[in-house]
């Protein structure tokens, strides 16, 4: 406990020099972007002179870069994220009322691809080279091809117009009036085609790192050993290589964290699902430097806890890690 | 020679160089094969696949030849996964090595610079960026490579910490090589094999992100690309799928053949290291 | 990709269309049941498809589509578009309009016992602070038409007077009165930051419905005002806007039943014919023929090649007008033959018109101009900006490169966003040649006249972008602009048109109205020329 504890504190102190690079990277990437919130808003409604300026005055962009990155850095010590032009709104707000979404849709998207693809891993590498394992195999790599996006407008076409078994996009029945475990129902009729457009990509990935990771781990001695001293194979599989092998494929979860919210921003312009991706992809086209800040600040900031909770759940699984040598990075 | 009898010996590596070697050649010989500039009006809108001789898998809702249209998406494609991945090899490895040999500070500063791309997720970058820039086949490149060259980093990075310490360098060092030397001659070449079986990655994934970008909208309007034909034909989806159907199969098997081509490459590489 | 906030944004205005036969398409497909009278039944759930959601939802401050098509059911204007009126206007919150002879004062007599949303009565006070306050100096297209009124009279609770200060045609005036004229309750904004008031968000009036919530990404709910003063009306109960950024998904979404319309061209041209054979569900082209958008060249004057008109004069002869209309169109729009479309029954001159598809004609005159084609067979090179605003303004930009390298000119695509595109194109003139859809607002003084007036800043949208200077265009502008009598105002303007059409400050190449995909339970969805940003109050769902 005491070593899990210190290592989040370690983590999370880590992580401030590198939120603060992805501060200013963002901002001056942004800086160097032709038009500003201002253009992008005239561009909907149009405008004269006065109404140019007065807006550059009203949202402080008539204030140097440097200044505004001051004062941006400033309130983010009083953990202020901000005004965002583009919805009127303060920052946090905006994002908390997505965010949810996003984790739903990335959460159930994990636990479909780890979940399902380490357990036809195991199928797969229970006995490599075997008829289930090549056509596993096949299968996975075909569906590792497939572009997400694409296959979400398969999904949508099968599924929801033609079969009319889903919803074709969005979160919930909007304005429903469900509570409790039918709106839960709800959301989850909404999530199935999402998550599966998500997922299914990076259960392909799993499938295949376990099935990879498997075949290693059979051929080690201790394996070997306990396949000689007649365990039952069944027994090996599971206790022995299937444990085991498991490891590198929690690495990969944490590593795939950053991967799979990219993913979202795609998948949930496809199925219109109101999450963090697609504030992300308004803020750009809005030029809302303070939104766009925001979501990656809580993107990063996302995908530090989840690499930490990966570590913590790496530590509970081998108890070689955190007790004497840390490998760094 | 070993490993490359063992990729020949894999059926997936075969089949995957097959398949990428025929892209290649559509690739490079697109103007011969369908001269003129693929996106230009040549027929009727809409024609289905197979109706018109001219236009053997049917025209766009502009009237555009399809097949043309693939043929020269095949070149984007092909050279946008290439390129980034190339690029984000480069600046990994670079990276990766100077981390590695240099350790200390230098090493503390490039790894937070890599954990900052890392956390945040690459497609975003890639989208900013684009957007930031404008639409070009260069912007796209960087783009995708932003998000790309951590890995290679990462990695190259592990494998110079674990080679530094090992004879050879050692007595390099002793003999008195500069440390550039000895990372260009030494570690490098024994770093990289890694790096290699991980670049089958980066080009799958260059490719999709390619895609998506220009499903977003945010292509080269100069060039035919899949993701763009994909996105094209999304509007009339249900009247005519054909037009999402083949670039998005055109992807699948490129990509496809990337990852397979990769796999006989692990399995050469795989078996190099256990004789090494 | 807020594409709908862009175009529909631009704001808008009131036309009138006496069975005029519109655009192309127009009444082809419009289904007999549409029209079919029946009496009207209360209640029901309209969901109707929205690809973006204004973050200010304020009429009077955005006068814009994408404001309107929300916000026209909660907040009035004074008067309303009309397809059988004389003057095309139809009663709002005001009851009658006159203007005097010197076009210095126009009257409002307005609509008794109509009550805000909260309650509170409304009077003149509340249309004499909207439009001083509000329109005036706020409003993106009151600021031009307004410009000169100096104060409002109220003599009594119904009478609004408007005093100007220079000669104001009032012709313009009644042509600004539906999209430019929604009135706030003046008791919510005064003595507050106009700008920053939360009724922006959640916008209090005198409509059928009253603001209901609001799930960003979601959907927008407004429900029924049951005091509202047409007795009876409205016969929804509440409208919910869903939120469905993408336009396949639109068309998907109404096919499962899931909404009920979608306006604004949300379903892809091009899938329209399929749609039409669904079963349930109806194309319609009605009810958008005061919403007409224009599809045009514009032109960057400042690139020595394009001030030479016979250049301008070539690109014209080398754009097939028929083909862009029928293929990229799909046959709903009508080729442009100048800068006023030709459904204006007021100020359309059929005698203005651009020069024709003629690419040896283009040749001619660009070898007769000195650009003679190089060893590539090009003659010079431009940058083409399409603005991102539309799937067809793209689609033109693609066509354009085509039609320009068939007479020797070589242009290179340049995509952007919408931020981008505007301050390439408005504020840094990084362009030569770029691909604009102004929206005609149904007097060349509202909107189009800027597009070709000399002498205007940089950074304004929509404004003279190409840098065009020519002191008969502005003089020609001037003049115009303080005509009272309308049939000269309007013979000057048909000399306006002659003027574009001659020297091509910019090129007019086609028009275009929306379409709306409705399930055919719908029904009065076309009662107006207007009707997609228009109140609602008639309209209802049969069982």
């Amino acid at each position: 406990m005491r070593r899990a504890l210190s290592l989040v504190r370690r983590r999370l102190l880590g992580a401030i020099p590198v939120l603060a690079l992805v501060i200013v990277g963002t901002f001056t990437l942004l800086e160097f972007a032709p038009g500003d919130a201002v253009d992008a808003y005239l561009g909907a409604t149009g405008g004269d002179r006065g109404l140019v300026d007065q807006l550059r005055r009203d949202w402080g962009l008539d204030q140097g870069p440097l200044q505004r990155l001051g004062l941006y850095v400033a309130a983010l010590a009083r953990l202020d994220l901000g005004w965002s032009v583009a919805f009127s709104k303060p920052v946090l707000t905006v994002i908390l009322e997505r965010l949810p979404n996003t984790l739903l849709l990335m959460g159930a998207a994990i636990a479909l691809a780890f979940g399902l693809g380490s357990l036809l891993g195991v199928v797969a590498g229970s006995r490599p080279g075997s008829a289930t394992d090549r056509a596993l195999s096949i299968g996975s790599l075909a569906l590792y091809a497939i572009p997400g996006f694409w296959l979400g407008l398969v999904l949508i076409i099968v599924f929801a117009v033609q079969l009319r078994w889903l919803p074709s996009g969005g979160i919930e029945t909007i304005a429903s009036g469900l509570g409790g475990l039918a709106r839960a129902g709800d959301i989850a009729r909404h999530l199935v085609l999402p998550v599966s457009a998500l997922g299914l990509l990076y259960l392909a990935l799993y499938l295949r790192m376990m099935r990879t990771s498997m075949a290693e781990v059979w051929r080690q001695d201790f394996a070997r050993a306990a396949l000689a001293r007649g365990v039952p194979r069944r027994r090996v599989l599971w206790r022995h290589v299937a444990r085991n092998a498991l490891l590198p494929l929690v690495t990969m979860l944490g590593l795939q964290a950053a991967t799979m919210l990219g993913g979202s921003v795609v998948i949930e312009s496809v199925f219109a699902v109101p999450g963090l991706g697609r504030l992300a992809h308004e803020a750009v086209a809005q030029r809302d430097t303070p939104l766009l800040l925001g979501i990656i600040l809580v993107g990063a900031l996302v995908v530090i806890l989840v690499n930490l909770a990966v570590d913590v759940a790496y530590a509970a699984l081998d108890p070689r890690v955190g007790s004497g040598k840390e490998t760094a990075a | 020679m070993s490993g490359l009898s063992r990729f020949r010996g894999s059926a997936d590596g075969i089949a995957g160089a097959a398949v990428l070697a025929l892209l290649a050649i559509v690739a490079i010989a697109a103007p011969v094969l369908s001269p003129g500039d693929p996106l230009n009006i040549v027929g009727a809108p809409l024609t289905r696949p197979f109706e018109a001789w001219a236009t053997p898998l049917g025209t766009d809702r502009l009237g555009r030849d399809v097949l043309a249209m693939i043929v020269h998406g095949a070149r984007t494609s092909l050279t946008v996964g290439l390129a980034a991945a190339l690029v984000a090899i480069a600046v990994g490895s670079a990276v990766g090595t100077l981390a590695g040999l240099m350790g200390g500070w230098i090493d503390e500063a490039l790894m937070r610079v890599t954990e900052a791309f890392q956390t945040v997720p690459g497609f975003l970058l890639a989208l900013a960026f684009v957007s930031t820039v404008g639409p070009s086949l260069a912007a796209i490149v960087v783009a995708i490579a932003l998000g790309a060259w951590t890995g290679p980093a990462r990695l190259v990075r592990a494998e110079v910490l674990s080679i530094r310490e090992r004879d050879f360098v050692a007595s390099a060092r002793v003999i008195g090589m500069h440390p550039l030397a000895i990372a260009w001659r030494e570690v490098l070449p024994h770093a990289l094999p890694p790096v290699v079986a991980l670049a089958s990655v980066i080009v799958a994934g260059a490719i999709l992100t390619e895609a998506a970008l220009s499903f977003l909208g945010l292509g080269d309007p100069n060039r035919a690309t899949w993701g763009g034909l994909i996105a094209e034909g999304r509007s009339v989806l249900r009247s005519a799928p054909f037009l999402s159907i083949w670039p998005g199969l055109a992807l699948v098997v490129t990509v496809l053949g990337v990852h397979l081509t990769g796999e006989g490459v692990v399995a050469a590489l795989a078996l190099r290291r256990s004789q090494a | 990709m807020a594409r709908f906030d862009v175009f529909a944004a631009r704001g808008m205005s009131r036309r009138t269309v006496l069975g005029a036969g519109g655009l192309a398409a127009a009444s082809a497909l419009l289904p007999a049941g549409a029209l079919a009278q029946q009496s009207p039944r209360s209640g029901g759930r309209l969901i109707v498809a929205a690809d973006s959601e204004p973050r200010n939802l304020n009429p009077a401050i955005v006068a814009s589509n994408g404001v309107f098509f929300v916000s026209s059911k909660v907040v009035e204007p004074l008067a309303e578009a009309d397809f059988g009126t004389p003057d095309g206007l139809a009663p709002r919150l005001a009851l009658s309009w006159t203007g005097s002879a010197d076009g210095r004062s126009a009257t409002f007599t307005l609509r008794p016992n109509v009550t805000w949303h909260d309650g509170k009565p409304f009077t003149s006070a509340d249309v004499a602070f909207s439009a001083m306050e509000v329109w005036k100096k706020l409003q993106n297209l009151g600021r031009v038409v307004f410009a000169d009124l100096e104060s409002v009279d109220t003599p009594d609770p119904l009478t609004a007077v408007f005093r100007f200060a220079k000669p104001t045609p009032f012709q313009l005036i009644r042509n600004a009165l539906p999209a430019l004229t929604a009135v706030l309750p003046k008791h919510l904004y005064e003595g507050t930051d106009i700008n920053a008031n939360k009724a922006n968000a959640a916008p209090v009036g005198t409509g059928p419905f009253r603001w209901g919530e609001s799930r960003p990404g979601e959907y927008t709910r407004l429900v029924r005002n049951p005091s509202y003063w047409s007795a009876g009306q409205p016969y929804l109960d509440e409208i919910v806007y869903r939120v469905l950024p993408d336009r396949a998904a639109a068309s998907g979404a109404l096919e499962a039943g899931e909404i009920q319309l979608a306006a604004f061209s949300m379903v892809p041209l091009a899938d329209l014919a399929r749609i039409a054979k669904v079963p349930g569900l109806d194309v319609i082209t009605r009810g958008y023929e005061a919403l007409t958008y224009q599809l045009v060249v514009e032109v960057n004057h400042r690139k020595p090649e394009l001030a030479d008109v016979r250049v301008r004069r070539a690109i014209s002869h080398a754009i097939d007008r028929d083909f862009v209309a029928r293929t990229i169109f799909v046959g709903f729009a009508a080729t442009s033959s100048g800068p006023v479309p030709r459904n204006d029954p007021q100020f359309y001159d059929a005698a203005a018109q651009v020069p024709a598809f003629d690419p040896a004609r283009a040749n001619a005159l660009l070898d007769e101009a000195g650009f003679k084609r190089g060893a590539n067979g090009m003659r010079f090179k431009l940058r083409l900006l399409p603005a991102p605003f539309f799937n067809e303004t793209r689609q033109f930009g693609a066509y354009l490169r085509q039609a320009l390298a068939a007479v020797g000119i070589e242009a290179d695509l340049v995509n952007n966003d919408s931020a981008a595109h505007t301050k390439a194109v408005y504020t840094d003139r990084a362009f030569d040649l770029a691909v604009g859809s102004p929206v005609y607002r149904g007097d060349p003084a509202i909107s189009t006249t800027i597009l070709v007036q000399g002498g205007l800043p940089p950074g304004v949208p929509f404004s003279n972008q190409g840098g065009y200077q020519s002191a008969t265009m502005d003089a020609l502008i001037a003049k115009a602009a303080t005509t009272i009598d309308e049939a000269q105002r309007t013979a000057l303007y048909r000399e306006f048109q002659q003027l574009v059409v001659t020297d091509l400050p910019l090129i007019n190449v086609a028009e275009w109205g929306f379409t709306s995909v409705a399930s055919n339970k719908l029904r009065n969805v076309t009662s107006n020329p207007r009707w997609a940003v228009s109140n609602w109050a008639d309209v209802w769902l049969a069982p």
